[in-house]
């Protein structure tokens, strides 16, 4: 089922979490809602889970009018950071909960019930566990059984906060994954908030970079990532070089659109995207090294050019034919850089923001 | 030379707290109760059985149970709404409410009772209405239970308030986004998780409402065979010299308190039990239980 948000604005006191937003999900999509905390992302989810009412504004699902109907009657799935399972109930007690708190007339037969968590809990493959309790399971185990728990209501949506936040990494991989597949099982429209970059950039098919209670982009994963829309998203999705273009004219020339001269602007570079050599580059201008960090399979290489520091990453082999030691000067040269006219960059007074 | 932890201290300052702890511990704990049970027996169990059998003792030990039958469902539902009010909801006043609540642990009881003199007394706020009604609080059950309500009121509040606040509305709001009414929600979720913390605050506040003399003693008028709770039975025997009769009445209320304490005693280590399950060490994760998709839908 379809979601559309139209219009939602919500404080807390004198903090707007969310201010005017608009967006729509469309049926059986994936979708992150990505952003710092405080962005308002997990406000939002729980708007459309209806444990929080919109100051203005309104809730669509199916293009039918969904702000007032109450969280019991949307048919939504939800999962929580910390799982939130029943603690004196068993596991299977848990999942078959949304069943037995049916009115009578639509409650399914004890034997019905059996066989759904029963087939519920297998989906997740962890129907060994029935009769334990929460507390006897991993961090992996309960979020599994969560899920496993909102999904036995029928969902129309699944919508999770933050639902791997709380597992160690190789968990959490592992999980994200799982729950791709799940999902293209199931068909059912699904929104997950998260603040991990690598998590929404992998999961999703759409992702919503949210920052101050509105939206900055959204677009596939390929599209964020590649060309961000402000200076706030390509700052969020990975690593970049700020370059203040006054002091660094030459490079800031090659890109700059419309009016970007007048206002002063500032060029974004990925690390990966500088190209770095020890022989003169055309157009290049030289940085001395100042570190070499090896990261797996990246080595990361910190250069220092007018008090600045620029990072540079290459690949393995790349950096062994180079020989770089540090205090070496090299030639630098960007492949492609991003310019944003200064002003959008941050507000005044304030860092832009360094992941 | 022995080595020593730097935590613990020579043997015979040990010995010397310990000792301190439980002479003061038989002085004015267990020698009391002693005594009180000597006395009753003194003249022989005849006699004590005597005393107990007596018809005002015995009305005295229906009163205080009745009051405290009255008293504690209402307990039980104020503390728990308050209690969930202060811990799940953000609302204007919510930081009154809470030093309200202590407010019974704060005032004299019989400031307490004297309250209730004001507003229901023959001369007080409702006095002439009352009257006129023919309704009967002051030196009557409904004043003792009211001021019993006063002073045992905060006892399940006070316990509930941070078990609730630990943990939290999700589970709760887990329960609504799965189609639970507000009642189902409650019956099936939130009174599960409080129940034994419950328990806790209603054991407490029994033995308050069983014990209390000051507030009851200003609205009951000790009317013998009628308004005379336990406690204030023991005092107008005592003050008769019937020592006998005084100690008798006084052993229930001792053997109450026993009770008392052996149900907290349960309760504690049931809550402990029930803590330590709930944060107990996480098994590994399976990574060979590495979770693929089955084919069957739900």
């Amino acid at each position: 089922m379809s979601i559309e948000i139209r219009n939602i604005s919500k404080r807390f006191g004198n903090f707007v979490a969310l201010d005017d937003l608009s967006l729509d999900i469309p049926t059986g999509e994936l979708v992150a809602l990505l952003g710092p905390s405080g962005c308002g992302k997990t406000t939002l989810l729980r708007i459309i889970a209806g444990m929080e009412t919109p100051d203005s504004g309104n809730v669509l699902f199916g293009g039918e009018e969904a702000t007032h109907v109450h969280a019991r009657e949307r048919q939504v799935g939800f999962v929580f950071q910390h799982y939130a399972l029943f603690r004196h109930m068993s596991v299977f007690e848990n999942v078959a909960f949304g069943l037995r708190v049916r009115p009578r007339k639509d409650r399914p037969s004890e034997a019905e019930i059996r066989e759904r968590v029963m087939g519920l809990l297998k989906l997740v493959q962890l129907d060994w566990l029935a009769q334990r309790y929460p507390s006897q399971l991993s961090g992996g185990q309960r979020q599994r059984i969560a899920l496993a728990r909102a999904l036995a209501v029928e969902p129309k949506v699944l919508l999770l906060d933050e639902p791997f936040g709380a597992l160690d990494t190789k968990v959490r991989k592992e999980l994200r994954r799982w729950l791709r597949r799940l999902h293209d099982e199931m068909h059912i429209s699904s929104v997950f908030v998260t603040h991990d970059q690598e998590e929404a950039l992998e999961v999703a098919d759409r992702v919503v970079v949210m920052n101050r209670g509105h939206i900055e982009q959204i677009g596939s994963p390929d599209e964020v990532y590649s060309s961000p829309a402000s200076p706030f998203v390509y700052q969020f999705l990975g690593n970049v070089n700020v370059f203040h273009s006054r002091l660094h004219g030459s490079w800031a020339e090659v890109e700059r659109e419309g009016d970007a001269r007048a206002a002063g602007s500032i060029a974004f570079v990925r690390p990966h995207d500088i190209e770095l050599d020890v022989a003169p580059i055309a157009g290049g201008m030289t940085a001395g090294v100042r570190h070499v960090h090896r990261i797996g399979p990246l080595v990361r290489v910190e250069l220092e050019h007018d008090g600045e520091t620029i990072e540079v990453e290459l690949t393995r082999e790349r950096a062994a034919s180079l020989d770089l030691p540090v205090g070496k000067t090299v030639w630098i040269k960007p492949r492609q850089a991003k310019v944003f006219a200064a002003e959008a960059t941050a507000p005044a007074g304030k860092q832009p923001f360094l992941f | 030379m022995t080595v020593r932890r730097a935590t613990a201290e020579p043997r015979w300052v040990r010995l010397l707290l310990t000792g301190v702890a439980l002479g003061f511990l038989f002085l004015f704990l267990v020698l009391p109760l002693i005594a009180v049970f000597w006395e009753a027996f003194a003249h022989g169990a005849q006699a004590y059985w005597e005393a107990l059998k007596e018809s005002e003792a015995r009305s005295a030990m229906l009163l205080t149970l009745t009051i405290a039958a009255v008293v504690l469902p209402f307990n039980i539902a104020f503390g728990v709404a308050a209690a969930w009010a202060i811990a799940k909801f953000e609302f204007r006043g919510k930081s009154l409410l809470t030093t309200l609540i202590d407010l019974p642990f704060a005032v004299s009881p019989v400031v307490a009772g004297l309250i209730f003199i004001i507003l229901f007394g023959a001369q007080g706020f409702f006095g002439s209405w009352l009257v006129a009604n023919e309704i009967k609080i002051i030196f009557a059950l409904p004043g003792m239970v009211l001021a019993t309500l006063f002073v045992t009121f905060p006892f399940v509040a006070r316990e509930l308030i941070p078990l609730m606040q630990a943990q939290g509305r999700d589970e709760e709001e887990a329960a609504i986004s799965l189609g639970a009414s507000g009642w189902q929600m409650f019956w099936r979720v939130t009174l599960p998780n409080i129940k034994w913390g419950l328990m806790y605050g209603v054991i407490l506040a029994n033995a308050r409402a069983m014990g209390e003399f000051g507030a009851v003693s200003v609205v009951s008028g000790h009317i013998r065979g009628e308004t005379n709770t336990l406690p204030l039975h023991v005092e107008i025997l005592y003050n008769e010299y019937n020592q006998i009769g005084a100690f008798a009445a006084a052993t229930v209320l001792a053997f109450l308190g026993l009770v008392t304490l052996v149900a907290k005693t349960v309760v504690e280590w049931r809550m402990r039990k029930e803590t330590e399950m709930l944060t107990a060490d996480l098994p590994p994760e399976k990574t060979e239980q590495t979770p693929t998709v089955a084919t069957e839908r739900p």
